[in-house]
C-alpha cells in the first residue's frame, strides 16, 4: 500500500503540485504570510501547514479579489479568530465541568 | 432538474444593474467563503452565489437566463421551454471550475465533454487535493498509531462518466500530533487525467473531546471533586490519567480552584522526543446531596466552633 507521508515541500514542488503560479508564492512569502526556512527560493522548505496556508491565501486572493497585504491581514485575523474560538470553547467546557454538580 | 433563481440567490431585484450585482456578490462571497465562514453549508452557498454572479454579471448569459427564468415553476422544478436547446454544444469553457450546478451546465455547457446530467465533472489533468478531518482520541496521541480512514473519491470511467468510490487507507499517525495539524499523503487525493498526477490527501487532525480531560497546549486538566472533609483534612485518592491510574495526595486545607500539578502525565511532545506535558488536577469541593439530623448537628457544631467568615472582604461595605 502506497501511503507515503510527506512533511515538507520545496518551492518548485509547491508551485507544481499545488498548481500555484510562482509569483503568487513569492508574494505570499514576501508578505510574511508563510515563512519557510531557507534564504532563497531554491532553498525554501515549506511545512504541510505552510502549504495549506499558501493555498488558502491563493483561494482568498482569487475568489474574493483581495490584494496581498489584505490577505496577510485577513489570514492573521482568521488565525487569531480560530485560536480565540478554540480557547473560548475550552474555557466553556472547563467552566461547565466546574459548575456542574 | 432544480431551477436556480439567481436573483434570489444574490438577493437582488430582477432589474438590478451590474454594479448592484457585483456588490451583492462580493458581500455574499465574503460571508460564505469556505476559508472564512463558519456556516455549515458555506461551500455550497459559496458555489451557488459564484454561479449566480457568473450568469448575472455577463450580459449575454443574463439575457438568456432571463428568458428561461420565465419558465421556472413555483415548485422549484424546471421544465425547459418549448424549443429550448441545452447549451451543451456551445462547448464554452468556464475555467477549471467544475462545480456548477446541473441547471447551469445544461444552459451554458460545462467545458463540454458529456451531456449526461449528473456526470458533469470534468476530469482535470491533475487530480484535486482532498482535505478531510481526522478525529483522534487523546489516548491515541501518546504513541504512533495506525488508523484506517475511509473517504470518497470520484472515479472516471472510459466514457467520461463519474462515480464515487469509497477508499480505505491505513495511515500511521505519529505520536504527539496536535489539533489542527495536517498530514499530507501524496497521490491519495482525486485521480488525475491520463497524463496527469493524482491529487494529494490532507488529513486535518481533530482531537475528540474527552469525558474527563481538557487540553491546554501539551497539558491536560482534570477536575477533582472533593468532599468538604477531604479538602479540610487532606486525602489520598486514586485518580485516572490518560495511561492508567495514579495515587494523588490532596494537602490539608485545600481550596476549590486550586491546581495540583502531576508532572509528565500530559500529552506527548514532538520535541524533545519522549517528553510529555503535565496533568493539572483542579480541585472542586462539593457538598453531599443528602443529609440527616445527625449530620446537621455536626455541621452546626462546626459552624459554632470554627468562627470562620468567608465574606470578610465585604465587612466594610455592609
Amino acid at each position: 500500500m502506497n501511503n507515503t507521508q510527506l512533511h515538507i515541500m520545496k518551492f518548485d514542488e509547491l508551485c507544481r503540485v499545488a498548481e500555484l503560479p510562482e509569483h503568487y508564492v513569492l508574494e505570499i512569502v514576501e508578505q510574511g504570510i508563510v515563512e519557510p526556512d531557507g534564504d532563497s527560493p531554491d532553498q525554501w522548505v515549506f511545512t504541510t501547514q505552510m502549504v495549506s496556508i499558501t493555498k488558502k491565501a491563493v483561494r482568498l486572493h482569487q475568489d474574493l479579489d483581495i490584494d496581498w497585504p489584505g490577505i496577510a491581514l485577513a489570514i492573521s485575523l482568521l488565525d487569531d479568530l480560530e485560536q480565540l474560538r478554540a480557547e473560548n470553547h475550552q474555557l466553556k467546557q472547563r467552566l461547565n465541568r466546574f459548575t456542574a454538580c | 432538474m432544480e431551477f436556480k433563481d439567481y436573483y434570489k440567490i444574490l438577493g437582488v431585484d430582477a432589474s438590478a444593474d451590474k454594479k448592484a450585482i457585483k456588490v451583492a456578490y462580493r458581500k455574499l462571497a465574503r460571508k460564505y467563503h469556505p476559508d472564512v465562514s463558519e456556516h455549515k453549508d458555506a461551500e455550497e452557498k459559496f458555489k451557488e452565489v459564484t454561479e449566480a454572479y457568473e450568469v448575472l454579471y455577463d450580459e449575454k448569459k443574463r439575457a438568456e437566463y432571463d428568458e428561461v427564468r420565465q419558465y421556472g415553476s413555483n415548485d422549484g422544478g424546471f421544465r425547459p421551454p418549448p424549443g429550448w436547446r441545452p447549451g451543451a454544444e456551445r462547448q464554452e469553457d468556464f475555467s477549471s471550475n467544475s462545480d456548477f450546478s446541473d441547471f447551469f451546465s445544461s444552459m451554458f455547457g460545462h467545458g463540454g465533454q458529456q451531456s449526461d446530467f449528473g456526470s458533469r465533472r470534468r476530469q482535470a489533468p491533475k487530480g484535486r487535493d482532498i482535505e478531510t478531518d481526522l478525529p483522534i482520541f487523546l489516548e491515541d496521541t501518546l504513541s504512533a498509531e495506525s488508523k484506517t480512514i475511509s473517504y470518497t473519491i470520484p472515479q472516471y470511467t472510459a466514457d467520461g462518466r463519474v462515480t464515487e468510490i469509497i477508499k480505505n487507507l491505513s495511515v500511521k499517525i505519529p505520536a504527539g500530533v496536535e489539533a489542527g495539524e495536517r498530514i499530507r499523503l501524496k497521490g491519495q487525493g482525486e485521480p488525475g487525467g491520463p497524463n496527469g498526477v493524482d491529487g494529494d490527501l490532507y488529513l486535518r487532525i481533530r482531537l475528540v473531546p474527552h469525558p474527563l480531560f481538557d487540553v491546554e497546549g501539551h497539558n491536560l486538566i482534570i477536575t477533582v471533586p472533593l468532599a468538604p472533609w477531604e479538602a479540610a483534612l487532606g486525602s489520598k485518592l486514586a485518580m485516572p490519567t490518560l495511561d492508567g491510574k495514579i495515587t494523588m495526595s490532596i494537602p490539608p486545607n485545600s481550596q476549590t480552584g486550586q491546581r495540583l500539578r502531576i508532572r509528565g502525565k500530559g500529552l506527548v511532545k514532538k520535541l524533545p522526543v519522549g517528553e510529555r506535558g503535565d496533568l493539572f488536577a483542579v480541585l472542586k469541593v462539593v457538598m453531599p446531596k443528602t443529609t440527616n439530623d445527625d449530620i446537621k448537628k455536626k455541621w452546626q457544631e462546626l459552624a459554632d466552633q470554627a468562627a470562620f467568615d468567608p465574606r470578610s472582604e465585604w465587612s466594610d461595605k455592609l
